[in-house]
């Protein structure tokens, strides 16, 4: 492409620390990348904001950046108020504001029915652009597996997920490629379905090298409460490397007053995390994988893993500086910005979407199983089966 | 299980009190850490303690009881375990916080050189010396810490000295090729003189020492403040390049992104004298020709980033050295495993020179801000060493 691309946003609510204010910023503003104040090869001109509260700064933006102009409907942000498509890419950020919940606790947010505007410019237009949308899929499995089928079919170019596959990692580990893993956790923190997501890809974007590739995964079962201390005793997931992913963690919250820094015993750990819960499930292949939600006993992400052959964990943690208790910007949002710069330049997806097409069930699952009284779900419609690329694509230089 | 009987520490303490540097790092010697994903328990004992200062939230009595060592009213006691000759396998000089004047510098003044020499006189009467880490910088005084690194190679003990940022994580991982040629290079710090300009000091050095030969000691120093350092900016007396590089890597830029959180150029958009209202550069010019520059930019972030412009490369290199959150401050048990590499092999990791070259530094720089910010020749910095071929910085 000779000239610049132009890229439209759609957003359900833009504001300070918003997922909409974090990425399109970036595109407007440039972010810090590989010792430079980068400045995305490309504009971003055209904007829909499903909610404006009294801390919007979507207008504060367009007013400093002429070349972005807010429009009242997604398929005028796509045509840019005309009759056919008109940009070369559209960011898709479904997250934060006002949405109901369901009964399951999971936030009701419009990514699928945003995505049906945009796929009617698509049709109407008769071609597709590359489209990133932000986190899941969506929250209702047939809607995110139609998301995914349609991108297929029209054979336009789909990224999705979290910023967590691509932050920084400490220690700057990948995982080999190619390598036999025997069982994998991710040990995090946060919300039922919002930041189960976030740990879901953390644990995918790592097992996904595995040998063989993805095969897809055959049942999901949660724990929660009494019944996550009895599978942490029974050894449901191995304890060497749930302590191994506590190990990585920066926030461990010290279990005795005085110390700033101490291993928590059993007892301990019941003390400061009321509510723990864990997703268990089995791939295709055999694998092992399970998230370890310790909500009051760190505030990061994890990873820890088995693979053949070795004795020692394999370990890391995908480091989020998150604001604004440690820092003030959000730079996790940095990598992944720049992986969709790269699918907008070159039409090629920087990673593969069935990894959030199989997060986004995988979630979903985890949420019904919880519902349903932690029992084992059945995942034959989660036979995803996907390769990914040898090159790493998280943040490193 | 090691075979061998645990290895013996006295701790040498200012304080001992909740998120003191004693605290720190003495209780991970009691309680473990994390160290390569796992939670590592040193095979070794704290078997002293001497605090200088008890106040308000000492745990010095609390934690003697529970890990049943004793606390001492003297170093020379604490050394010798209440005994008549040294009992101690190690010593951890860990002089930070508490109560101490400042001189006219406004320098802390914190015994650190009193209490090295109280160790090596039992060292002398005893006839037998074991190896010291001193914690932070070797003393506020140049000379004084020529003198205690004299003292270790007179009686032939090692001695660790330093801060965290040298051995945290960086972000990226970045590690400079040993023997690079280094252009220039520059650090952004934050933080009131002279606590935290020592460490961003101490990270630049640990960077800049892989250079060629190494470090080849100190020309001369200048310090200046306020407006003056725009005006120096604008001069090219540090890369602009170099500065946009190092801010690039900071993940707590102020002002505008505090208003609305955006991303910011902060020299492109010209916030920076908007936003820091009081700033220092330590201007230092090393033997060997390199010029390298501390930015201390209050009010611009909140992190230490490095950056540096090596021969024939065109592309800045630059990092973050990460300081996570406290509690549970793990980039502390970055540099326990430093110490623990000390005390069993009985050599330092990484040279005390480094943080002698520091401790020059910085005593200089104030010098030349009390003596109105003029360019000081420093000839006795004549502190020469390679840096350690292997990293020693968190990254596995």
């Amino acid at each position: 492409m000779s000239r610049r691309p132009v890229i439209a946003a759609i957003a359900t609510i833009y504001h300070k620390f918003s997922h909409a204010q974090h990425i399109v910023d970036r595109f407007l503003e440039g972010y810090g990348w590989a010792g430079r104040h980068h400045r995305p090869p490309m504009d971003l001109v055209s904007l829909y904001v499903d909610q404006v509260r009294e801390d919007d700064v979507a207008y504060d933006r367009a007013k400093r950046f002429p070349h972005l102009k807010i429009y009242p409907t997604i398929a005028d942000t796509l045509t840019l108020g005309g009759n056919t498509l008109a940009v070369d890419g559209v960011l898709l950020i479904g997250e934060h504001g006002q949405y109901p919940q369901n009964e399951k606790g999971q936030r009701l947010y419009p990514r699928y029915e945003m995505w049906q505007e945009i796929v009617r410019v698509f049709e109407t237009s008769g071609r597709g652009v590359g489209v990133f949308n932000d986190k899941h899929l969506s929250w209702n499995w047939d809607w995110a597996r139609d998301m995914y089928d349609t991108a297929r079919r029209m054979g336009f170019a789909f990224m999705a997920g979290s910023s967590l596959p691509v932050t920084w990692r400490t220690p700057s580990l990948e995982m080999p490629y190619g390598t036999k893993i025997e069982e994998a956790v991710c040990v995090a923190y946060g919300g039922v379905d919002s930041y189960d997501f976030h740990a879901l890809e953390t644990l995918q974007c790592m097992v996904e090298r595995r040998d063989g590739g993805e095969k897809g995964v055959k049942w999901l079962r949660a724990y929660r409460g009494d019944a996550f201390w009895q599978a942490l005793a029974d050894g449901v997931w191995s304890r060497d490397l749930f302590e191994a992913g506590l190990c990585r963690s920066h926030t461990l919250k010290p279990a005795r007053a005085g110390f700033n820094h101490i291993f928590p015993t059993i007892d301990e750990m019941r003390q400061l995390v009321k509510d723990p819960y864990a997703y268990v499930y089995e791939h295709t292949d055999g694998l092992r994988s399970a998230i370890i939600m310790m909500n009051g006993l760190i505030e990061d992400f994890n990873f820890a893993a088995r693979l053949s052959g070795q004795q020692e964990p394999f370990s890391t943690q995908m480091y989020l500086p998150m604001p604004p208790a440690r820092t003030s910007l959000a730079n996790f949002f940095s990598p992944q910005v720049n992986n969709v710069e790269e699918m907008f330049l070159t039409g090629h997806p920087a990673y593969p979407v069935e990894r959030t097409l199989l997060t986004t069930g995988l979630t979903a699952a985890g949420v019904e199983s919880l519902y349903q009284g932690q029992i084992r779900i059945d995942t034959p419609h989660l036979d995803i089966v996907y390769s990914a690329p040898e090159r790493s694509t998280f943040w490193r230089n | 299980m090691p075979q061998t009987s645990p290895k013996r520490i006295a701790v040498i303490a200012s304080v001992y009190h909740y998120l003191s540097h004693a605290q720190h790092f003495s209780d991970r010697f009691l309680v473990g850490y994390p160290h390569r994903g796992r939670w590592h328990r040193p095979h070794m004992q704290v078997v002293s303690l001497y605090v200088d200062q008890k106040n308000a939230g000492d745990q010095s009595l609390d934690r003697a009881r529970e890990f049943g060592f004793g606390v001492y009213p003297t170093i020379a006691e604490a050394l010798r375990c209440g005994g008549d000759r040294l009992a101690v396998d190690a010593v951890l000089l860990i002089v930070e916080h508490g109560e101490y004047p400042n001189n006219e510098k406004n320098q802390k003044q914190y015994p650190r050189y009193e209490m090295f020499k109280a160790c090596v006189e039992v060292f002398e009467k005893d006839g037998h010396a074991v190896p010291i880490y001193v914690d932070k910088n070797l003393s506020y005084s140049f000379p004084q810490g020529l003198e205690m690194v004299s003292d270790a190679r007179r009686l032939g003990f090692p001695v660790l000295a330093g801060s965290s940022l040298p051995v945290t994580w960086r972000l990226p991982d970045l590690e400079l090729p040993l023997g690079c040629r280094i252009e220039e290079a520059l650090m952004v710090g934050v933080g009131g003189s002279d606590a935290m300009d020592y460490h961003a000091l101490e990270a630049m050095q640990c960077m800049i020492e892989r250079r060629g030969d190494g470090e080849t000691g100190i020309k001369a120093v200048r310090m200046i403040e306020g407006e003056a350092v725009w005006e120096a900016g604008r001069q090219g007396d540090f890369s602009q390049e170099l500065l946009i590089a190092a801010l690039s890597r900071s993940d707590t830029p102020q002002g505008l992104t505090i208003r609305d959180g955006r991303t910011q150029d902060m020299v492109g958009n010209g916030e920076l004298p908007r936003i820091v209202p009081h700033p220092a550069a330590y201007f230092i010019e090393h033997r060997d020709g390199l010029r390298t520059t501390l930015l201390m930019l209050n009010g611009a972030v909140g992190d230490y980033c490095f950056a540096c412009r090596l021969k024939d490369n065109p592309t800045p290199q630059s990092t973050q050295f990460f300081l996570p959150p406290t509690p549970p401050v793990t980039y502390s048990a970055c540099l326990v495993s430093k110490i623990e590499e000390l005390i069993e092999t009985g050599r330092s990791p990484i040279p005390v020179e480094r943080t002698l070259t520091v401790c020059g530094i910085l005593d200089y720089c104030l010098t030349s801000k009390t003596q109105g910010h003029v360019r000081i020749e420093t000839p006795d910095h004549q502190v020469i060493y390679r840096a350690p071929s292997g990293s020693h910085h968190a990254r596995d």
